[in-house]
């Protein structure tokens, strides 16, 4: 089968499922049929990437196979197509993987919903997967562009999908607004880009200056998409969504668009110095500022979701500091193990009912394989030796080091050490300890639900030897060294984690010795950030609302209003002349006739 | 020959100032009746002129026509129209002045269309022969025997026409005779 | 006497219809009115046919006489017939054709 035609089909028969649910509610609203569907569409998916890769495996050449789409004078304006090559497929097999493992894991998760929002929930899924391999595979940044307005309605749809939870619709809008708003900059940078390059290509020739403007301009998306600090805000709230859109969505595949992105334009960033070094700089803050957060939460999923904008502020530096393979790697590694975290939280979630940390304890003896996982994902975020986390964030930091760039780097390592305490926090309240009343009920979750847990365990684990052949594909290269950098990470991390035994396991030190810091938790728990977007939304989208509506009711339909009145006056007026009197009748009759006789008399 | 052409000449400016001032008295008398006999009056000198003009037959149609058939119709319908008892009918005019401004100047259209083309009239004498009934006889049965016809089925129309329109309007009964059907409650329903 | 005469009689005559026309309240003067336009006409055709020795003005004018009584007679039947129903004559009074 050609390269081409096995992206098609990994591309359409996702679209095709999904437009089957979407057309025939006879089928969506049946409830497992709906979800069959949808697996096999995953699963197909999963076949078609997997065989891409294998193709692969040592590089080659891009192939790009595209259609015109919009036609311009003559030439094209945009294709549509797909372009296979390392990086294309490699991700294509992530968000495969990722998603038939969601996919599979969802089907006993959220087996309690009625049968009509089931197919719903199907539905969006297989409409997920195609958006996201739209993006993947987009020969242009036009396609790319759809893609990624895809994925953001997708989430969408997904977060709010507990519509009738008033917080819910609220998060789901907020997350489309913000991200909204952070896509202007990348709809700007698109428009110069073509005004600079005349066309929307991946490697465009531009100078310096026009390139840095126009990466920047993407990076404000990027911010948008990927939740960097200030543009964050929505991504906790997505947490609204159920679990399992959470880890496709939230953790593994929709926010690394923004990662993905910025490989993608590597040519363009790497001629960008100063937004490269703005991205450190936002990245690497975000990174630490994140993790200080993620300490202080009590829901699970939300320190997952704050993990996920810190690992995502890793990322961001990686690439700000010209590391390709970091940022990328580590979007690989992080999409794992990340999609583990939030598919084993839901396990815990789905035996005691609640998402909050206080509610669980002791589950390690119901909750075997769960927590084996768990154990697994949060060792590979901390970042310790040997899993695969050690190895990409290894990656990173290096770069960091090499790039110069002392306080991006002090950010990633303070950080390190906060992940590692605040996973290991998770893991003692949430495994350890006394269980309490809810979690006494627990049990373990059903096969459906741990077959894909143990399925992403496996990369969690093991990813990081690979990490020669994955670099391999992408066409770069690597070798492991062990550097200072890398032990003083490992170092921190298990000092991190050591720290939260002495706190949380152990209890020898109380939680009251960080008194000091109280006020720095209240600042967090205060949502000053969320406050003044909300007031930005309200004076001013509102205020730009209120005004396009004027206009639309005074000066369009006034328009409207003006003619159809004018209309009816000049009737009123004309109507004047039908008096109903005979005289006046005659009186015009005799007036017009003698007119016309004067002038032919006359004349 | 001057002094008959000076009395005809008179007789003319006799026959018009009458006409005129008969057709206005036509036209601003408060009393219908008299309006109705003032315009006999106008069609008795319009049949004069005919005379003068060397029509006989159609002064003698004038006169038994319009004089004796119409001006008979108009009095009667003076009489059936009338509201009010008494012979005297309301008859006031109104904006006079735009009515006079509009005659007034078509007159002055005409007066000035045949003034400007008074060269090219014909000049013959007009009271040289007179048509005679025959000769209008002959025309009508031979050159215009189609438009006689059919000016003879306009007026079997016309007669027609009038008379159903005038009719009352119980279906079925001639107005003659009316049937005793109506209740006292019901005393003539139509006027 | 002269042709241009009658012509301006006929015309005076028919203005002073047209006067009539235009200002009678009363059905039957309006009637009244358009006679006396009728009349002016047929002495405007008499004249023309004495002009040109011909009697072809004289044949239009009999045909225009026997029009002119027809119309006399429906018309005094149309206000007989609007009488009955509106209980008047006056025109001024017959305004349901008021826009």
């Amino acid at each position: 089968m050609s390269e081409v035609l096995l992206a098609q089909l990994a591309l359409g028969v996702p679209l095709g499922a999904a437009g089957l649910l979407a057309a025939v509610p006879m089928l969506r609203r049946s409830g497992k049929p709906a979800a069959a569907v949808s697996v096999l569409a995953a699963t197909a998916s999963l076949a078609c990437a997997v065989m891409l890769l294998l193709g692969r495996l040592d590089g080659g050449d891009a192939v790009v196979s595209s259609a015109r789409w919009i036609p311009v004078a003559g030439s094209t304006l945009v294709d549509v197509g797909v372009q296979i090559d390392g990086i294309s497929v490699s991700m294509a097999l992530i968000v495969t993987l990722v998603a038939w493992a969601v996919q599979v894991f969802s089907v006993g998760y959220m087996a309690d919903e009625e049968d009509a929002a089931f197919g719903r929930y199907f539905t969006y899924h297989s409409l997920f997967i195609f958006s996201m391999l739209t993006l993947v595979f987009a020969p242009n940044m036009l396609q790319f562009f759809g893609g990624w307005e895809l994925v953001g309605l997708t989430s969408y749809l997904l977060i709010g999908f507990y519509y009738q939870k008033p917080s819910a619709a609220r998060a789901a809008v907020k997350a489309f607004w913000i991200t909204k708003a952070a896509d202007m900059g990348l709809l700007l940078g698109l428009i110069l880009l073509y005004v600079f390059s005349g066309g929307f290509a991946w490697t465009a020739e531009i100078t310096a200056e026009q390139a840095t403007l126009v990466t920047a301009l993407f990076f404000l998306g990027v911010m948008g998409k990927s939740a960097q600090f200030p543009l964050h805000i929505w991504l906790p709230n997505a947490m609204e969504g159920p679990t399992p859109v959470s880890a496709l969505l939230h953790a593994a595949t929709m926010v690394a668009a923004g990662v993905y992105l910025v490989v993608r334009c590597d040519p363009l960033f790497e001629a960008a110095e100063a937004t490269r070094t703005a991205m450190m700089y936002v990245g690497g803050f975000t990174a630490l500022f994140a993790a200080c957060i993620a300490v202080v939460q009590t829901d699970i999923k939300r320190v997952l979701a704050y993990s996920t904008c810190s690992q995502l502020g890793y990322m961001i530096c990686a690439l700000g500091a010209g590391s390709l393979l970091g940022g990328y790697f580590h979007l690989t590694t992080h999409a794992f193990f990340k999609a583990l975290l939030f598919l084993a939280a839901g396990s815990v979630i789905h035996a005691v009912h609640s998402n909050e940390l206080k509610d669980m304890g002791g589950l390690a003896k119901k909750m075997k394989v769960t927590t084996a996982v768990f154990v697994v994902g949060a060792l590979a975020l901390s970042g310790f030796p040997l899993l695969s986390g050690f190895f990409s964030k290894e990656l990173i930091l290096e770069a960091l080091f090499e790039s110069g760039h002392w306080v991006p780097y002090g950010f990633l390592m303070a950080a390190a050490f906060l992940t590692a305490f605040y996973m290991g926090r998770v893991v003692l309240l949430a495994f350890f300890g006394e269980p309490s009343e809810k979690a006494a009920g627990a049990h373990e979750a059903g096969p459906s639900m741990l077959v894909p847990l143990v399925l992403l365990a496996v990369p969690a684990l093991g990813l990081g030897f690979l990490a020669a052949n994955f670099a391999a594909i992408c066409g770069e290269a690597y070798s492991f060294h062990l550097t200072p950098t890398g032990v003083a990470a490992s170092v921190l991390a298990v000092l991190g984690l050591v720290l939260s035994y002495l706190v949380y396991g152990s209890k020898t030190i109380g939680e009251h010795a960080f008194s000091a810091l109280r006020p720095v938790a209240q600042l967090i728990r205060s949502g000053a950030i969320d406050r003044f977007a909300a007031s930005v939304y309200s004076r001013n989208a509102l205020a730009l609302g209120a005004f396009v509506a004027w206009v639309d009711r005074y000066v369009v339909d006034g328009l409207v209003n003006a003619s159809a009145a004018l209309g009816l006056n000049a009737g009123r007026k004309l109507r004047a002349v039908q008096t109903g009197n005979v005289r006046d009748y005659v009186f015009v009759l005799v007036l017009g006739t003698a007119v016309l006789s004067a002038w032919s008399l006359l004349s | 020959m001057n002094e008959a052409d000076w009395v005809a000449q008179l007789g003319f400016a006799l026959v018009g100032v009458g006409l005129v001032f008969s057709a206005t008295r036509v036209v601003t008398s408060d009393n219908l009746v008299r309006s109705v006999l003032w315009l006999a009056v106008t069609l008795c000198a319009t049949a004069v002129l005919f005379l003068m003009l060397s029509a006989p037959f159609m002064a003698s149609i004038q006169l038994m026509l319009y004089t004796g058939g119409v001006i008979t119709l108009m009095l009667f319908g003076v009489m059936l129209t009338n509201r009010e008892a008494g012979v005297v009918v309301a008859n006031e005019r109104n904006s006079p002045k735009r009515a006079a401004a509009l005659a007034i100047s078509v007159f002055a259209v005409f007066a000035a269309a045949i003034i400007g083309s008074r060269d090219a009239l014909p000049t013959r004498p007009l009271d040289a022969t007179a048509v005679t009934t025959a000769v209008l006889g002959q025309s009508f049965l031979t050159d215009h025997l189609l438009a006689f016809e059919v000016l003879s089925v306009l007026l079997l129309a016309a007669m027609i026409g009038a008379v159903v329109l005038a009719r009352r309007r119980d279906f079925g009964e001639p107005s003659g005779r009316r049937v005793k059907k109506k209740t006292a409650a019901d005393p003539g329903a139509e006027a | 006497m002269s042709l241009v005469g009658y012509l301006l009689l006929a015309a005076a005559l028919f203005c002073i219809g047209i006067y009539g026309l235009l200002t009678r309240r009363n059905a039957i003067g309006i009637l009244l009115s358009v006679e006396l336009m009728a009349n002016a006409v047929n002495i405007n055709l008499v004249a023309f046919a004495a002009a040109h020795g011909d009697h072809l003005g004289q044949v239009f004018a009999l045909f225009s006489t026997a029009i002119t009584v027809a119309e006399v007679a429906v018309g005094l039947a149309l206000v007989i017939l609007v009488f009955r129903s509106r209980r008047s004559v006056l025109v001024d009074e017959l305004g349901e054709l008021k826009g």
